[in-house]
């Protein structure tokens, strides 16, 4: 609860502005005479939306838009999504700052204003601000009204690419340690903050240029304070997303963000999808396959919710054994994280909170140095030399594969 | 409750929208200025001229106005039984707007409607346009939303909106907790205090000022001094005196704020009726212009299709960001009151 009254509003930062006499606006008035519609009429005047549009340089929203479209200067597409094109910029004033402005595209299908899916990426991101959630600089719109968001650039690519590329990049149990760290410390955040992130995959984990691992792509982000309405199922990318959904649950919390990244984690350690269904029948089945068949005994209550569904054959929950057989790299500690994060009962699955307490991050080996993370392959030009080491080259301190792959029996 | 302080300090309630009574102050008469110098000459360069030039609003009036309009969103989300937060996120997102907007520039009426289907969007309750639009006489759903991009632009895309309804429901349970009063007196205390809660803060500036937990405390002392006192008591046991004095003196002033307006007023015919002459007012001096939200929007659509070709020269690169900025004389004159005039709200987001 908010009991603490205490907080200022922060006057002094915003008062030497006030005193600002108005700029004399005079200077921008005449412009509305050449759209004056010739009709006379005596006493109203004949609207002219065209008139209104020239004169619109006086509002102050629309002054203070363009400041903001004015610091930053757009660059080379860096890649297509859904929902989005995403360009580098910089700032106009020191080139090497660099941003990356997010588009939003004019949906066809959505005919309501302004997609749902930007309002949810600006609302939520407007609020959280930590070092593992990508960082929304500003908002500005265009003249054809399209909004772009500016956001920090993520040069790195995304985990997904370094899980992918088993040719070039090489990683072991301390990588994927440090990497599941700012992952789960990002979703702790949100979840402190009463948001759900439900689209928690690997290419939705950015990579900073100094390694650091931020959290991405809010488009489907809600706050889970919100106590009216059924919340939709129909969240997640279906290889990361949890039983309660597929069966429909219409109430879920944090457990659903959690389920994802147990997947990730354990798709980090195998470098392919634990579960990847190629349908919700089939992400069911493999969720029975490869964890246990959900049933009252393992989840009371989960036979009432509205499409239960499973096959027949009832597969019983598997043991530690049969994880540690699959993900033993990352140690008894690891694997009993990510059982845990892998709970078929919402209820009793650990939460984000509890998995940063988890003993797993005190056992060795300890989480990678952020800049000694592997990177992706194919770096950029403009960075530094470190960044440039070729991806999947194991240095001398790395210790070459034969002895990582060693260093995980050991850590057994 | 530092986490909590701290939490709040992030928020773009309190980053952009909190402001010391002078500063909103000031914002508000600029916005009033600019919108009286563009509006009169416009009719003055109409053909023929408009003479006389309407008398134009004052800020005081333009601010008894924004109450009327106000108290008109939740008098129109209550018939359309919207649930008690997003009423509140509507009613503050006209507020804001209206900070930076003159009551002249853009029609309250219209933006009252915006601001009910895009608070309901931005939390997340998705009703279909057409169907909220068929709830207000003579509305299309073209309309609804003609304004919807003017207003997230004014209100700085801050979509999230703190409200003291949460913190009450906390203060509730810890009243309960300390079990020093009657079950019953709570409960009245509970029912009145919301009862303000839903109504006085939001047809007021007490969210530019005030956190969401000071409104509570004000709420609260309002239904039940000796309540909230206790509360304020308990909260601050361990602190110094003069923090919690400094805390007494806030929350006090924030009760005056809310006691201006309580939610008696709501559907009290008279004060309605009393501000007949300054709707008339408003009907004569406003931007003849803006009047059409429609026609503005086709018109903005049009210009950001006919984007002229650029010229291939340094400039492009720029350019390119923002499809179709015009660069003629009107944008440099622009450019130039943009850096006279500066940020008024401050440093950009982040
Ligand atoms: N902050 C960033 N820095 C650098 N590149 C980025 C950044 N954000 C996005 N990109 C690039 O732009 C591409 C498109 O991103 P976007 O978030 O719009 O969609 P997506 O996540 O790839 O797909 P979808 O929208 O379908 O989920 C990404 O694949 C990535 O290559």
């Amino acid at each position: 609860m908010a009991v603490s009254p205490l907080v200022k509003h922060p006057t002094d930062a915003l008062q030497q502005v006030t005193a600002r006499a108005v700029s004399s606006p005079l200077k921008n008035a005449n412009s509305a005479q050449a759209s004056s519609n010739g009709t006379p009429l005596s006493v109203s005047v004949v609207p002219n939306a065209s008139a209104a549009m020239q004169s619109a340089s006086l509002d102050i929203a629309e002054r203070m838009n363009e400041d903001e479209k004015r610091k930053y200067v757009r660059g080379k597409k860096l890649g297509e999504g859904t929902y989005a094109n995403v360009y580098l910029g910089h700032l106009r004033h020191d080139p090497s700052q660099l941003v990356a402005i997010k588009k939003i595209k004019v949906q066809k299908e959505y005919t309501e204003g302004m997609a749902p899916d930007a309002v949810r990426e600006i609302k939520h991101l407007q609020e959280l601000s930590h070092p593992n959630i990508i960082t929304l600089h500003s908002i500005f719109s265009s003249k054809d009204q399209n909004l772009n968001l500016v956001l920090e650039y993520l040069p790195l690519g995304d985990l997904e690419m370094l899980i992918r590329d088993t040719d070039r990049v090489r990683y072991g149990a301390a990588d994927i340690k440090a990497w599941t760290g700012m992952l789960t410390r990002a979703v702790w955040f949100c979840h402190e903050n009463f948001v759900l992130h439900r689209d928690i995959k690997p290419n939705n984990c950015l990579i900073a240029a100094d390694g650091e691992v931020k959290l991405a792509d809010f488009g489907l982000a809600r706050s889970f304070a919100d106590p009216y309405k059924p919340m939709t199922t129909n969240v997640i990318t279906r290889w990361y997303r949890p039983p309660e959904l597929l069966f429909g649950a219409k109430h879920y919390s944090g457990a659903v963000d959690v389920w994802s990244v147990g997947l990730v984690l354990a798709e980090m350690v195998t470098r392919a999808a634990y579960l990847p269904g190629n349908s919700e029948i089939d992400q069911i089945n493999l969720i029975c396959q490869g964890i246990g068949t959900p049933t009252e005994e393992n989840w009371a209550g989960v036979t009432k919710l509205p499409e239960y569904t499973v096959p027949k054959e009832v597969t019983p929950l598997h043991g530690k054994n049969y994880y540690i057989s699959r993900f033993g790299v990352i140690g008894h500690e690891g694997v009993d994280l990510l059982m845990k994060t892998l709970i078929l009962d919402p209820k009793k699955r650990i939460t984000a909170r509890d998995m940063l307490k988890h003993e797993w991050w005190h056992k060795d080996p300890k989480p990678t140095l952020k800049k000694n993370l592997p990177k992706k392959s194919g770096g950029e030009e403009k960075l530094g030399d470190d960044l440039k080491r070729r991806p999947g080259v194991v240095e001398e301190d790395r210790g070459n594969k034969v002895a990582r792959k060693l260093d995980f029996g050991a850590a057994r | 409750m530092a986490t909590e302080d701290a939490r709040y300090r992030q928020s773009s309630q309190f980053r952009l929208w909190s402001f010391a009574p002078s500063h909103l102050a000031s914002l508000r008469s600029e916005s009033n200025m600019l919108a009286k110098t563009a509006i009169s000459a416009r009719l003055q360069s109409s053909n023929p001229p408009v003479c006389p030039i309407p008398d134009f609003l004052t800020p005081a009036e333009e601010a008894s106005l924004l109450t009327y309009y106000t108290n008109e969103l939740l008098r129109a989300a209550e018939f359309c039984e919207l649930p008690t937060e997003i009423r509140a996120t509507s009613a503050i997102f006209l507020r804001r707007f209206y900070v930076t907007n003159s009551i002249m520039t853009y029609p309250p009426t219209e933006l009252l409607k915006t601001c009910l289907f895009f608070g309901s969007k931005a939390d997340g309750f998705y009703i279909r346009l057409n169907k909220f639009a068929e709830k207000f006489p003579n509305t299309t759903g073209e309309e609804v939303i003609a304004a919807e991009y003017i207003l997230c632009q004014g209100i700085r895309f801050a979509f999230d909106v703190r409200h003291p309804f949460r913190a009450l429901e906390g203060a509730i349970m810890e009243l309960r907790r300390l079990e020093s009063f009657e079950n019953d007196r709570i409960d009245r205390a509970h029912g009145n205090a919301r009862n303000i809660l839903k109504y006085s803060p939001l047809v007021t500036d007490a969210y530019f000022h005030y956190t969401p937990s000071q409104i509570m405390f004000a709420a609260l002392s309002l239904a039940d001094e000796d309540l909230a006192e206790r509360l304020i008591k308990n909260a601050f046991s361990g602190a110094p005196w003069e923090v919690e004095k400094k805390v007494v003196e806030v929350v006090q002033s924030c009760r005056e704020m809310l006691q201006c307006e309580p939610p008696e007023k709501m559907n009290d015919q008279e004060v309605r009726k009393a501000m007949k002459p300054l709707i008339k007012k408003l009907k004569k001096c406003r931007d003849p212009d803006r009047v059409d939200l429609v026609a503005l929007q086709k018109a903005r659509k049009e210009q950001a299709g006919q984007k002229p070709k650029k010229p291939k020269s340094g400039l492009q690169d720029d350019e390119a960001v923002f499809g179709g900025a015009l660069v003629d004389e009107r944008e440099a004159k622009r450019r130039k009151m943009a850096e006279a005039a500066n940020d008024p709200f401050g440093p950009a987001l982040g």
